[in-house]
């Protein structure tokens, strides 16, 4: 299994763990649709889906008890995700019968853990990573 | 790239820019002219001195704070839009020119594996001169792969093309990228081409602040703001008062959630977004269509643009315009009704202005040049803008 990037580490136990968790749970999808596990993305994607929403939650709780300043900011974003996550959702029913919608997910899923959750957490990357958290 | 700010002495160009580009996938910055998206590429390929923010390839911060790579160093493709071939040397020679670092005859057969990949094998030993702009781009594109780059950039690589060879050119050019599995950043203001050619867009604002980020699905039709809806070329709208979570318009009432009653608001509606009906004994009433008189109808190739109003509206006073598949001929006496295709329609505030976008502005003004070039193809706002800065 792969580890997360240095450069996307949060220097930040549960939120490393959680992006983590989230990579591992990506690559087992990604090697459902390279047919490297036999596993079902239509099974698969709206349990790391749950995962991730759980994340959301987890992170803005955080985020306020250490009084970061943008919080509505950042679960405004969150919200932003919705229609993503429903893409997401959309082609993961699709994907183990139809290869197209398989590499589309692929793409979107690396896009969704990479630019849309750990870019955006890293702009409050130097206010968490001081606290004692 | 994270946190990445820029300026230009006072004028703030890149404002807290983050972006990931994974290997293999295509990301492009998509933005008007002036909106920092050279900048930014110029950035990543240590062309221009960064001032906050990191740049990571791999596991390697190539540039935070003093301590930057210089260019030869980051491994990066860079293709500019002149192509910037050198005019003495062959094409085989423009290609091993990037590959300095190996000797001469591994050099000569890895430019030859990327000239036939481009299909450009048989000019190699032309010169640029003697090349038409296509075939340059794919020597540019060749000389940029050759050295097997972790990052290639591409800025604005098919706007120096006539129209038919651009849409070949970048399918071309699409292929090998996805061939050699490698992750690009390319910038353009032509919405069309990002859509063709990303896997994720992002739109940069004035004031170079990323928008919106998504696939081309999702910034087609769920743009989160008014300037990224009229990106994509000319919109109808209709300005009115939220009232019981709605709109009015004169097609109905338009869904408004997440806005409270009294508030301003517009309807923005695509012109492939008022749909029209005719014949039959209520001339599409029936499904709920509202009855428009069709003042002008242009064909334009594989479809129509039409001028319409509603037939109730005595006074006249908005006018429509609507795309329609194929040649459209209504008949004169006939019914036509429109109803609005709520895929193709957003609700935005009507003070919806985007910190530091003088577009929105622009647009307005510009209602009557917006109307000529409805009567040649509904052409991206960009091409609004230029109009008006040449105006100038």
């Amino acid at each position: 299994m792969s580890e997360l990037s240095k450069s996307f580490e949060m220097e930040c136990e549960i939120l490393d763990r959680d992006h983590q968790e989230l990579m591992q749970q990506i690559d087992k999808i990604a090697a459902v649709i390279d047919g490297n596990d036999d596993g079902r993305c239509a099974k698969l994607t709206p349990e790391m889906i749950k995962f991730a929403k759980q994340h959301f939650t987890r992170e803005e709780a955080l985020l306020i008890k250490v009084g970061y300043p943008d919080v509505k900011k950042h679960a405004a974003h969150h919200q932003n995700l919705d229609h993503k996550m429903e893409t997401i959702l959309e082609l993961a029913a699709m994907a183990d019968e139809n290869s197209l919608a398989g590499e589309k997910l692929k793409s979107a899923l690396k896009f969704f853990l990479a630019d849309d959750i750990i870019d955006a957490d890293l702009d409050f990357k130097s206010f968490v990573k001081d606290r004692d958290i | 790239m994270v946190g990445i700010h820029h300026a230009y002495g006072t004028t703030k160009v890149l404002n807290n820019i983050s972006l990931t580009v994974p290997a293999g996938e295509l990301v492009c910055l998509l933005g008007p002219s002036g909106c920092g998206k050279t900048t930014l590429l110029r950035i990543a390929a240590g062309l221009e001195q960064l001032q906050a923010g990191s740049v990571t390839i791999d596991e390697t911060v190539i540039a935070e704070g003093a301590a930057q790579l210089p260019p030869e160093e980051r491994r990066i493709g860079f293709m500019f839009q002149d192509y910037a071939l050198f005019p003495h040397l062959s094409v085989l020679d423009n290609v091993i020119f990037g590959l300095f670092r190996q000797d001469r005859r591994t050099a000569r057969a890895r430019a030859m594996e990327m000239l036939d990949q481009v299909g450009m094998v048989q000019h190699a030993e032309k010169y640029p001169h003697m090349l038409s702009g296509g075939q340059q781009q794919r020597v540019a594109l060749a000389r940029a792969l050759a050295p097997e780059p972790r990052l290639v950039l591409l800025d604005e690589p098919f706007s120096d093309l006539d129209t038919n060879m651009r849409a070949r050119i970048r399918q071309q050019t699409l292929t090998v990228l996805k061939q050699n599995n490698v992750a690009t950043l390319m910038v353009t203001h032509d919405p069309k081409e990002a859509m063709f050619m990303a896997d994720r867009i992002k739109i940069l604002g004035r004031g170079g602040k990323i928008l919106q980020s998504g696939d081309s699905h999702e910034i087609y039709y769920h743009p989160n703001n008014e300037f990224v809806a009229r990106l994509f070329g000319f919109m109808n709208t209709i300005k009115g008062t939220v009232q019981n979570a709605m709109v009015q318009t004169p097609f109905g009432p338009v869904p408004a959630n997440g806005f409270a009653d009294g508030e301003p608001a517009q309807v923005l509606i695509r012109p492939e977004g008022i749909v029209l009906s005719s014949g039959g004994q209520d001339g599409g009433e029936s499904s709920g269509g509202i009855p428009v008189e069709v003042n002008s109808t242009h064909l334009l190739g594989h479809f129509s643009v039409a001028s319409l109003k509603i037939a109730a509206d005595r006074n006249g006073a908005q006018e429509f315009y609507v795309r329609v598949h194929k040649e459209f001929l209504p008949e004169l006496a006939g019914r036509i009704t429109a109803r609005i295709d709520p895929e193709q329609s957003f609700v935005f505030a009507d003070d919806a202005t985007v910190p530091g976008e003088p577009m929105l502005d622009d647009l307005n003004i510009l209602s009557p040049e917006l109307k000529t070039l409805l009567s040649t193809g509904l052409e991206p706002q960009d091409k609004v803008q230029k109009q008006a800065e040449a105006a100038e």
